[in-house]
């Protein structure tokens, strides 16, 4: 009998299905990893499984007992404990009252808080001052901390989301070595990751979701990565290719360092998609901001950018992954959005050109057929992919030589996704450079001219077309490496 | 939007402070026949004058995401420095520029201990309260200065067309705050900071001298409401201006700006001066005795923003 059976668990959201008849099982005492493509259901999943969401339909037992979470608590309470990726610790409080966060007595009495907190810490050897602030931590301890924190609440299933995301190749292996310990003492853990060397290092089955579905699960000493990509690929079908390009004259080189990411340099050509991939942590997410002067150094032709003011002088804008963080002000209008980047220009004595103004943004409305084509609409009113064309229209109003793509769909359904890659593609053919960092590689492969493939912050493969879609998320991935 | 179907929230949202404004009126005039008249609107007019300059300055600040905690002090020093040096026989005309100079200065000061040091607002500004109280008490000793020159009499109590000066000064810097936020790309700057300072700095707008902008602004304010506190008590006391930052922030929050910054305008200001002035105003004329008026005043800010609170949760 396995310790937890998951049996034909659906999932929607709106029209999306996310998960699809899943049977889950997972075994005492065992290590098994979770891949699969973004997207492919992995966290969603996962959240049934810790009772953050509901499934829509399906069944879970827990050693062989129906079981039902109706939220967090109870599912802790049954011993299933999600250990986040986005550290979930509170750093301006002591090692041991995150140990035991929530569960403090009601008057806490400290000297027998910091004496239970030792028990914990030693199962994963964590050498800590229990009354230390977490803020002083580092993150790799951090991380052990929170695998500590969930076998004081006694979990006996653990799900790790991409542990080592964040952590070097030191802390990784130190993460490693406990996950083995705690393994030998019984625990079941479910290991997210995007990275198959560390699957193949440490977990004792894989199970692969591709697009809401299980596709397959293998013991992982009887398969290969090669077997593993084929699962995560599965015929991939191609939604958006576009046309061949001719080639550019050099637009100008970039170069960049920084923190994660080692010293590299790239050159772009005008009309020139460059597609940037890579897992988290590898410093592909790092790259762009570096370029738009908003951490480590970076230079574009010789130049120096030291800010986003400098980068969009050079003629270089990014549109951001997080556009309601980053890239809109929702309070103000679909028109105003527009002209933010473009102030400058669109003033005359410090008073804003009306005229220019309201010609400048009907004019993008539509080139990028933005709907409603409403200027004075609030720009929180829009759907998520007309939000990102009113980001992408504010760019491109400043006229740029290069364009920085962050993440471009994150958030955007199916039918505005294709319309934002006809404008993406419509961009190379007026000239533009690009350059597209993102986690979807059928979208990196539909668009892009070549592919960076980065892995621990540096550049480790280049890939040129004619791509193979299974060949490319196994260099992600790291599969490639390990054949 | 047919005429037939009046959609009620978006009117309410849009006017409801003018509609609160107008009910007042209506209900004070039933209450006191010496509400109503000329004169008494004058009254009122002039009576809020000082605080809704104050407060134009701060509604550009709150909008912009920050907070002004200063600008009674500011006021008391650039009020007793311009009065000193006309006094001390600079030319009248020349101590009230000075003055104002200072005023935009020291609030240049604020701002940049906001913008560049990135201390919040709060605690910049609560520095710059004491600050320049003491600066204020420091250089008077602690005495009022008068015998001023007769400038400082017009700019109190001198007559244009027909309506005192102060409201001509009141009314001249709230067209000049509204021109500067609703047609300058500077204005625009400011919301887009305000309501998303990330962004902001992505489009690159140069957000660290527009936040210092709008601090010194606010000095400006403060220090012009100053010259015609001068002149309407005709000294200068280094004492003046004690809690006038709070009667200028209820101003601007009963006057639908969000203290989260990025929306709001000089236009709403004006109304929530005027409505706390006309509370003020109507409570005197009923003999309502002044320990009860506070209580009053603070219930009104309150249920001012309740209403807005609750209006916006039903936007979103």
């Amino acid at each position: 009998m396995s310790l937890l059976q998951m049996t034909g668990v659906d999932k929607r959201f709106g029209q999306v299905a996310a998960l699809t008849g899943v049977d889950f099982t997972l075994e005492a005492g065992e290590v098994h990893a979770l891949v699969g493509e973004n997207g492919a259901g992995k966290s969603t999943l996962m959240k049934i499984l810790a009772g953050v969401q509901p499934p829509d339909a399906g069944s879970m037992t827990l050693a062989g007992r129906p079981v039902r979470f109706h939220g967090v608590d109870e599912a802790q309470a049954h011993g299933v404990v999600m250990v986040y990726q986005e550290l979930a610790l509170v750093p301006s409080l002591s090692v041991a009252e995150n140990l035991f966060l929530g569960r403090l007595p009601r008057v806490v009495g400290y000297r027998d808080l910091y004496a239970r907190a030792r028990g914990p810490l030693a199962q994963v050897e964590l050498d800590l001052d229990p009354a230390g602030e977490v803020a002083s931590l580092g993150i790799g301890e951090r991380q052990l901390l929170e695998i500590a924190r969930a076998l004081a609440r006694e979990g006996r299933i653990l799900v790790l989301d991409e542990p080592t995301a964040a952590l070097s190749a030191s802390e990784s292996e130190r993460l490693f070595a406990i996950i083995e310990k705690v393994k030998a003492s019984g625990v079941a853990m479910v290991y997210i990751s995007h990275r198959l060397e560390e699957v193949f290092r440490i977990a004792d089955r894989v199970t692969v979701l591709r697009d809401g579905r299980l596709v397959g699960t293998r013991v992982v000493a009887d398969t290969t990565a090669d077997e593993i990509v084929q699962l995560m690929v599965g015929k991939a079908v191609r939604r958006y290719q576009r046309a061949p390009r001719t080639k550019g004259e050099a637009l100008g080189t970039f170069e960049a360092a920084g923190p994660g990411l080692e010293p590299l340099s790239i050159t772009l050509e005008a009309g020139e998609i460059v597609g940037l991939a890579g897992v988290i942590g590898s410093g592909r997410e790092r790259i762009l901001p570096t370029l738009f002067g908003l951490a480590g150094t970076a230079s574009w032709a010789g130049d120096p950018v030291r800010s986003p003011r400098d980068a969009i002088r050079e003629g270089i804008v990014l549109v951001p992954s997080d556009r309601k963080q980053q890239g809109l002000v929702m309070e103000l209008t679909v028109q105003e959005n527009v002209s933010l980047a473009t102030l400058s220009r669109l003033q005359r004595f410090g008073f804003m050109d009306a005229r220019r103004e309201r010609e400048q943004t009907r004019t993008w409305i539509e080139r990028l057929s933005l709907r409603p084509p409403e200027p004075r609409k609030p720009a929180r009113e829009l759907s998520g992919g007309n939000q990102q064309k009113v980001v992408v229209a504010k760019s491109l109003a400043t006229e740029p030589t290069v364009l920085l793509l962050d993440e471009p769909t994150r958030g955007v359904d199916v039918g505005a996704r294709t319309e934002l890659y006809d404008v993406i593609d419509g961009l190379s053919r007026r000239g533009l450079g690009l350059l597209l960092s993102s986690s979807d590689t059928e979208e990196l492969i539909g668009l892009s001219d070549r592919i960076l493939v980065f892995r621990g912050g540096r550049v480790a493969t280049e890939l040129r077309p004619p791509f193979d879609y299974e060949e490319v998320v196994a260099h992600v991935t790291g599969a490639r490496q390990l054949a | 939007m047919s005429l037939a179907r009046v959609n009620w929230r978006e009117v309410f949202a849009r006017f409801g402070l003018l509609m609160a404004l107008v009910a007042l009126v209506v209900i004070l005039s039933l209450l006191s026949d010496r509400f109503l008249t000329p004169s008494n609107v004058v009254n009122v007019l002039r009576q809020i004058s000082i605080n809704a300059i104050i407060a134009c300055g701060m509604t550009v600040v709150i909008i912009g995401r920050g907070i002004d905690l200063s600008v009674g002090s500011l006021l008391a020093l650039t009020g007793v420095v311009g009065a000193g040096l006309a006094v001390g026989g600079l030319p009248a005309g020349l101590a009230v520029l000075v003055a104002m100079a200072l005023g935009t200065a020291l609030g240049t000061f604020n701002g940049l201990f906001v913008a560049y040091a990135g201390i919040a607002p709060f605690i910049v500004t609560l520095a710059g309260l004491t600050i320049f109280r003491g600066a204020a008490l420091a250089y008077t000793d602690g005495r009022p200065i008068s015998g001023l020159p007769p400038l400082f009499m017009t700019l109190g109590y001198g007559t244009f067309l027909g309506l005192p000066v102060p409201i001509w000064i009141m009314l001249a810097f709230l067209l000049v705050t509204h021109v500067i936020l609703r047609f300058t790309a500077l204005g625009r700057a400011i919301y887009a900071i305000g309501g998303n300072e990330e962004a902001a700095r992505l489009s690159g707008i140069p957000v660290r001298r527009v936040q210092v902008f709008t601090f010194a602004f606010s000095g400006l304010a403060a220090a012009l409401a100053a010259m015609v506190l001068t002149g309407r008590l005709n000294s200068a006391q280094p004492s003046a201006g004690v809690m006038f930052e709070l009667d200028a922030i209820a101003a601007v929050v009963v006057g639908g700006t969000s203290l989260f910054g990025g929306r709001g305008g000089v236009f709403g200001t004006l109304v929530g001066a005027l409505i706390i002035g006309v509370i003020n105003n109507g409570m005197n004329l009923l003999n309502v005795p002044s320990f009860y008026q506070q209580i009053v005043k603070g219930g009104v800010i309150l249920a001012a923003l309740l209403i807005e609170r609750l209006v916006a949760t039903r936007r979103t």
